[in-house]
């Protein structure tokens, strides 16, 4: 050996054993913060004493399980696992087109010149617009079916999507794609496995984002023109004073968001080791 | 020990590295930049050459021309008597900081050059795993880069480069932003690579006693825009080492090269 050296040959199992040990003590201290809620909640309930106002832990978590496989309203309604199915389809078809869409506008703006300086000016004009001010619009265009609220969705994520995607590819150091070449890659290799590869993590917290804002998006949506979905539910209940079923929908919303975003968290763990704590 | 010539020895034997009249300027703007102008020098198969020069002078901007990442804008630049037409695994690249892939573990850097040039083999996999052990990461051959120290890095990238078995060694300050006790490992490293391999090895240093330690001869830069000013011979005796730098000898030489450089 020539470079002397301080190795320590047990250091990685000690990491990963750390590191499990820590990511225990992380769910643990997860599950005791959400516990402490649900007793605040029913504190609060007992005081409030209407199950109208506020409804009790108990009853919601009853009211939940009744409606998930019984429609509701009655008449047209729909159960609330098909409610949440079809919230999630509109989710995924959006999300999936205006990522993909994204990608490709934000690779392109990167790439090519032309298009960066077309581009930019409409997604500056077009972000900070919030997407459910075309709600209406997009129910002219497209009616009140499945098309509205997946171009809703598509056109929420597009821009997100495209400047993470952007700013990810700009922020590439020139000395990765240097390094890559001069070990003997080629430029088409170096553009997949170096620029585009090192890009991942940017474009995936950007997915987050956009995440949270099609969820946004899509309950609104379905609160102002829809038949079904989280949001009409959620609605209905209102209207009918159906507080329990309330709090059963916005419950419902926070396990899928949860779920989804436990899933793009996954996604940036594996692409990304320094994400991996 | 031979004296300072003041003008570059331009012979025709065959040369490794061969510029001539190397130019370039940098244009951005409206700022012209001339960071390069008429540098010329050759470098003999298997020699050291350190470069050394003010900051600015444009000592990384000749190296990216060597290893083809910018185009020169004047001059001729031959490597191996081919003309530099872009970067290629031939010649091994070394940055001030390590530009290892973050996503990637120790392991799988090493192996990327030949990966990507479909040429993985298992018996570049097993000298992989005799190059890590060889620069001490043998331990660490699973870790990912942001898991490593500063030196480990530093050593990563450079069993990286070796895989590819490189005629010309480009370093640019490798050895910069290291404390003083690893950077003597790292120099006592190269030392011995190169006194077992006698790869070509151009290296930039900000560093007068670095350049006086590695290499057979030292390039000096003027400030910008940059140009060969002289070539100092350093005639100390190989192998050497570290504790060669309190020698008299060795103290005359380094002081030769400050001399040059403050002209
Ligand atoms: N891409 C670039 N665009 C414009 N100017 C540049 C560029 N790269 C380098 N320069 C200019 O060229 C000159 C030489 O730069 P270079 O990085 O080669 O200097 P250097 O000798 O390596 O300096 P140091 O010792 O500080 O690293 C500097 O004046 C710098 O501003
Ligand atoms: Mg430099």
């Amino acid at each position: 050996m020539s470079v002397e050296t301080a190795v320590d040959p047990a250091a990685p199992t000690v990491r990963t054993r750390e590191r499990r040990q820590r990511s225990w003590r992380r769910s643990l201290v997860g599950a005791a913060a959400l516990a402490s809620a649900l007793i605040i909640w029913e504190i609060a309930a007992y005081a409030v004493g209407d199950p109208v106002t506020m409804p009790t832990v108990q009853e919601t978590a009853r009211e939940l399980l009744h409606y998930l496989t019984k429609p509701y309203p009655q008449v047209q309604g729909k159960t609330l696992v098909d409610d949440a199915l079809i919230s999630t389809a509109r989710i995924l078809a959006g999300f999936g087109l205006g990522t993909a869409a994204g990608l490709l506008l934000g690779a392109a703006m990167a790439g090519i010149r032309v298009v960066r300086e077309l581009a930019d000016p409409i997604i500056g004009v077009m972000r900070p617009l919030p997407p459910i001010a075309f709600i209406p619009l997009l129910v002219v265009w497209f009616g009140i079916g499945e098309a509205s609220k997946v171009a809703l969705i598509f056109f929420g994520v597009l821009p997100v999507v495209t400047i993470a995607t952007l700013g990810a590819l700009d922020a590439v150091p020139d000395e990765l794609s240097h390094a890559s070449r001069s070990l003997g890659a080629s430029p088409f290799h170096t553009m997949l496995h170096v620029r585009l590869r090192a890009a991942v993590p940017g474009v995936i917290t950007g997915m987050r984002i956009a995440m949270g804002g099609a969820w946004t998006s899509i309950i609104a949506a379905e609160m102002i023109a829809a038949t079904g979905g989280v949001g009409f539910l959620i609605l209905q209940a209102g209207n009918y004073l159906q507080t329990p079923l309330i709090f059963s929908g916005i419950a419902v919303i926070a396990v899928l968001g949860f779920v989804f975003d436990g899933l793009l968290r996954l996604l940036l763990r594996a692409a990304d080791p320094t994400a991996r704590r | 020990m031979s004296a300072t010539v003041e003008d570059p020895p331009v012979t025709d034997r065959p040369a490794a590295v061969r510029l001539r009249d190397v130019g370039k300027t940098f244009r951005r703007r409206r700022r012209e930049t001339t960071a390069l102008e008429g540098v010329t020098l050759d470098i003999a198969a298997g020699e050291f050459l350190c470069l050394v020069g003010p900051s600015g002078c444009g000592k990384s901007t000749l190296l990216s021309i060597l290893a083809g990442f910018t185009p020169a804008d004047t001059g001729e630049v031959l490597v191996d008597g081919r003309p530099v037409e872009g970067p290629g695994p031939e010649r091994g690249v070394l940055f001030q900081t390590p530009t290892l892939f973050p996503w990637l573990t120790t392991r799988q850097n090493v192996l990327y050059g030949p990966r990507a040039r479909h040429a993985l083999t298992p018996e570049v996999r097993e000298e992989a795993t005799a190059l890590l052990e060889t620069v001490g990461l043998a331990d660490f051959a699973d870790a990912y880069p942001h898991e490593l120290s500063g030196g480990m890095r530093h050593r990563a990238a450079f069993a990286r480069v070796l895989i590819n078995h490189p005629q010309v060694l480009l370093m640019d300050e490798p050895f910069g932003a290291l404390d003083a006790i690893t950077r003597a490992g790292m120099q006592r490293f190269l030392l011995e690579l190169w006194q077992r391999q006698r790869t070509t090895i151009v290296f930039v240093t900000h560093d007068v006693e670095e350049a006086t330690l590695l290499g057979d001869r030292v390039s000096v830069l003027s400030g910008r825009p940059g140009r060969t000013k002289a070539v100092v011979d350093i005639d100390l005796p190989r192998p050497r080492t570290y504790e060669d730098t309190e020698t008299l000898a060795f103290v005359t030489a380094k002081r030769r090269i400050r001399e040059v450089l403050e002209q």
